[in-house]
């Protein structure tokens, strides 16, 4: 070999140095992967036979002859011959029980039999009551003692399982504390009574649903609820009497209120409404004395976002009285009549919603408080901003005090009446005051009579409102939670303007969240200084609460 | 005079002795309570033990301790006043006490989950609704054995007996029928369908097939003549004539009844209501509703005494107050704050309410003439619910 230059020849033989220190260890590092790896100990076999013969001496023929692995629980089975012997010509070595079988029966069983390396282990069995007897006396104790393990894997997954460990959790206690600081569970001499909180274990063992469901409930306590209520109202207008316009008209009215609800604190709740309406009801081109429509009531814009109501509530007093303050509709929380206070179930026609003599027009800042106490007396006061334009609550207060009582009478089902009484200033120098009257009483527990009455003071006079109607609910129905009822009022006011109205309902219940109801309302109306006019609105509304 | 006075003193003394020696000797054998009548028994679910308390002295008895994670859910004494049993919920277990020694005498296991339970009027058979099993267990208070599982039900909650022990009616919370055991052979032999599924549920897949709040119970009505059965979902009361095992009239009530309990003079039933947290008054000789009052959320039961009708609200703190003759509210009691209400039983007087209170771990006496209230503390941990021997208002969540 010819050296291209003296740098590479040195490296060359830097190499072959390296090769002649490396290569006995890594000829040495081959021997040792190639050398063959200790035997499995299946591989050291030894042979297990003998004899199999009946009480009497005489050879068993062709009956199974079964060996288990005591380790790993491998079974091999051998076969007697005519001489009643057999044989297990290879078995791993190991301890083995050894067993014959008969009819489902252990007729013979032996434990602990030795199969040595190479060795040549011989078992004669002799088929006997007495090897019967110890055969199902081992059967029992190997029962036994599975019946042990599985009661002890039981034992050890009930305690170390999740959903097994003792659950801790904390509990308000009330304690006496001395005045050396110690702290007693019952009244000592000179001890103050304390709250303090403990935690306590117990053991309750929960089903992984139950866990998930407390966590559920856990988390939702402290979450904003939203509620929907969407409805759309269509109602078509036919002039029945009179040369007012229209004369025929369709309209589409959608509402979607948004209602947010979060618990704060104990007994306290904050509650917030916002209220979007779109389209026109028949009230934006027929001027009735009372809307139609009882959806645009108190709403001042259309087509765009109303806060209608955002207030807190607590219950004070265990819970007889109830404080509500912020933006109210008032409303809301008086005349609560059973059966005709609720546009979005019920009549749509205002008349049939709401006693017109309340006469708050918008919603405003104010507060009301209910006090019931459970007995069936109710009692309440609120007030209200009227007007939103004085900037001084002393300007527009409008204030509505109740008194109601529910009961039973006559034997009837129960029944609600309630008087009210409200005041107003809005007006310059004048508080103008209302009265009204309302029950809602059952006949049956599926029909329901309903009345309201109510008069205001004007300069002219006192105007006047009454209504009444019947409603059925649980009866003369197509579906269980299906409704319906018909309903009339009268409005009669000083200036000379009045108006008759008449509504019927059907709210058929689709389901929980769905309703369909169709409504047929008649109205005549006589205007200042004009002539009567009337109009029949047949409508349908579909609703979607959840 | 003398003689007399002599007399009297040694025939007291007599008497004291004899009394005392009984005592003892009772004492010696081992007994803690001679007479059934006299205890409250509480079952204390998380410390999963059935504690006894004195009705006179209100001091407990005594208890037995079940096993850890055994979860108690009722309690009940054999109509003879010889055993306690009590199902432990998570152990899969039926547990039988011996009354006059609160030995624990014999565990037998029964199906999944067992819940609620009843005696046979002859105390003979025990039967144990396993609502996760969807069968009831029989056990045979003689030989203390479970002698059959019969299957077939739907979440069974209740069972009630016939007077005449002949038949027992099974409510299914998961479903719409009642089932009726042949209690000679121990079989399923009928469904009541308590009332039609309303078309309109096919609509409605979330309220129909989400969940189904069936039957709780079918209750005898006090005179026996019928059973009513109040299913949840469709808020409506089946009354069921036993002789053919019929629904003869529909009660529509308020929305998911929880179940329906039977006053003590037979005149009036109530369902609370708790989907629109109201309770419907029931004249049972009409079978209509007489009234529906307003309520609080989460009912878990009703009791009768003095007049009155009290309801229990298990968050609110509240125990709601009903006239029964007029018909009328008549007020709350308020039981506390932050606290979980449970089950109550009523003194066979119809004078106390024995309210088990988890919370606080005690259970709270009303009397129903003054509407008062004490507090037994510490009477185990989480006392879910109360049972007197002969109380008419001995039921569970």
């Amino acid at each position: 070999m010819t050296c291209w230059s003296a740098r590479i020849c040195t490296r060359w033989r830097r190499l072959a140095i390296a090769l002649v220190i490396v290569a006995p260890s890594a000829i040495a590092s081959a021997q040792q992967t190639q050398a063959p790896a200790p035997m499995n100990m299946a591989d050291h076999r030894g042979a297990l036979l003998g004899r199999v013969r009946n009480a009497q001496g005489a050879p068993v023929a062709d009956t199974p002859v079964t060996a288990v692995n005591e380790e790993n629980g491998a079974q091999f089975v051998s076969t007697t011959d005519a001489q009643g012997a057999y044989e297990f010509g290879a078995l791993p070595m190991g301890k083995y029980t050894v067993s014959t079988a008969s009819a489902g029966l252990v007729t013979f069983r032996r434990r602990g039999v030795d199969i040595a390396m190479d060795g040549k282990a011989t078992l004669d069995i002799a088929l006997d009551a007495k090897s019967a007897a110890e055969a199902a006396e081992g059967e029992r104790q190997e029962l036994l003692q599975k019946i042990a393990s599985l009661e002890q894997r039981i034992t050890d997954l009930e305690t170390t399982a999740v959903l097994s460990e003792p659950e801790t959790r904390v509990r308000r206690v009330e304690v006496y504390v001395d005045p050396t600081g110690q702290q007693h569970d019952e009244p000592v001499p000179g001890a103050k009574k304390e709250v303090t909180y403990l935690r306590e274990r117990t053991y309750r063992r929960q089903t992984i649903s139950e866990k998930i469901d407390a966590a559920l409930e856990d988390a939702a306590k402290h979450q904003v609820t939203v509620g929907v209520d969407a409805a759309m109202a269509t109602q078509f207008a036919a002039r029945t009497r009179g040369e007012t316009d229209p004369n025929n008209g369709a309209y589409a009215l959608a509402s979607a209120d948004l209602f947010f609800t979060a618990g704060i604190a104990q007994n306290t709740l904050f509650f917030a409404d916002i209220v979007g309406l779109s389209g026109a009801p028949p009230d934006s081109e027929i001027g009735t004395l009372t809307l139609i429509n009882g959806y645009t009531a108190r709403l001042v814009e259309q087509n765009s976002l109303n806060l209608r109501e955002a207030w807190l509530r607590t219950e004070v007093f265990k819970n007889r009285l109830a404080i509500t303050a912020g933006r109210l509709d008032l409303t809301n929380y008086f005349d609560a009549n059973a059966f005709a206070n609720d546009e979005s179930t019920q009549f749509i026609s205002d008349a049939l919603v709401n006693n017109q003599m309340l006469g708050l027009a918008v919603n405003g800042v104010g507060a009301a408080t209910e006090f019931d106490a459970k007995h069936g007396f109710r009692l309440k006061f609120g007030f209200q901003q009227s007007s939103p334009e004085p900037t001084s609550l002393g300007d527009s207060l409008f204030t509505l005090s109740e008194v109601g009582y529910t009961f039973t009478p006559f034997a009837l089902p129960e029944g609600t009446y309630r008087v009210w009484f409200r005041t107003d200033n809005s007006e310059p120098d004048v508080i103008r005051k209302g009265v009204g009257l309302s029950f809602d009483q059952k006949l049956s527990p599926a029909v329901g009579l309903f009345a309201r009455y109510g008069q205001q003071e004007t300069d002219l006079g006192h105007d006047r409102f009454y209504s009444a109607g019947v409603s059925f609910q649980h009866g003369f129905i197509l579906n269980p939670e299906d409704t319906w009822g018909v309903g009339y009022a009268n409005m009669n006011l000083k200036t000379g303007e009045k108006e008759n109205l008449i509504e019927g309902y059907y709210n058929l219940l689709l389901t929980e969240k769905l309703r369909l109801s169709f409504h047929l309302t008649g109205v005549i109306d006589t205007p200042e200084g004009g002539d009567k006019f009337g109009y029949i609105f047949p409508g349908i509304r579909f609703q979607a609460a959840f | 005079m003398l003689n007399r006075y002599l007399r009297i003193t040694v025939a007291g003394t007599i008497v004291a002795a004899a009394c005392a020696g009984a005592a003892v000797s009772l004492e010696a054998q081992g007994v803690k309570i001679a007479d059934p009548t006299s205890v409250v028994m509480i079952v204390n679910r998380d410390s999963n033990d059935i504690a006894f308390m004195d009705i006179k002295t209100k001091k407990m008895v005594g208890s037995v301790f079940l096993g850890n994670n055994v979860n108690p859910h009722m309690v009940m004494m054999s109509p003879d006043g010889r055993y306690v049993v009590t199902g432990g919920t998570r152990a899969n277990k039926a547990y039988i006490i011996d009354t006059k020694t609160l030995q624990l005498v014999k565990v037998i296991p029964t199906d999944i989950a067992p819940e609620h339970l009843a005696f046979s009027p002859d105390s003979r058979w025990y039967y144990q609704g396993n609502p996760d099993g969807d069968s009831i267990s029989v056990i045979d208070m003689q030989s203390l054995s479970k002698i059959k599982t019969i299957p077939g039900f739907a979440e069974p909650l209740n069972v009630t007996f016939l007077p005449d022990g002949s038949k027992a009616y099974i409510g299914n919370y998961g479903a719409h029928w009642v089932g009726v055991v042949d209690v000679r052979r121990h079989e399923l032999i009928k469904k009541i369908q308590i009332a039609d599924v309303p078309g309109v549920a096919k609509l409605d897949p979330d309220k129909y097939l989400g969940e189904i709040h069936g039957i709780n119970i079918a209750m005898p009505s006090p005179d026996g003549k019928y059973l009513y059965a109040a299913d949840g979902t469709l808020g409506i009361v089946g009354v069921i004539d036993p002789r053919e095992d019929k629904v003869i009239k529909h009660i529509r009530v308020g929305k998911d009844p929880w179940r329906i309990y039977m006053g003590h003079d037979g005149k009036y039933a109530i369902t609370p209501n708790n989907g629109d947290e109201t309770i419907s008054i029931i004249d049972l000789k009409s079978n209509s509703v007489a009234a529906t009052l307003e309520a609080g959320p989460n009912m878990t039961g009703v009791n009768f005494a003095a007049g009155k009708a009290f309801v229990i609200s298990s968050t609110s703190g509240f125990v709601y107050v009903y006239d029964m003759n007029s018909l009328k509210p008549a007020g709350r009691i308020k039981m506390g704050t932050n606290i979980q209400l449970e089950t109550a039983t009523t003194d066979t007087k119809d004078e106390k309410l024995y309210l088990a209170e988890s919370t606080n771990h005690e259970v709270i006496i009303i009397d129903a003439k003054t509407n008062g209230i004490e507090r037994v503390r510490n009477v185990g941990l989480f006392p879910w619910g109360t049972h007197i021997m002969d109380s008419k208002d001995n039921y569970c969540h």
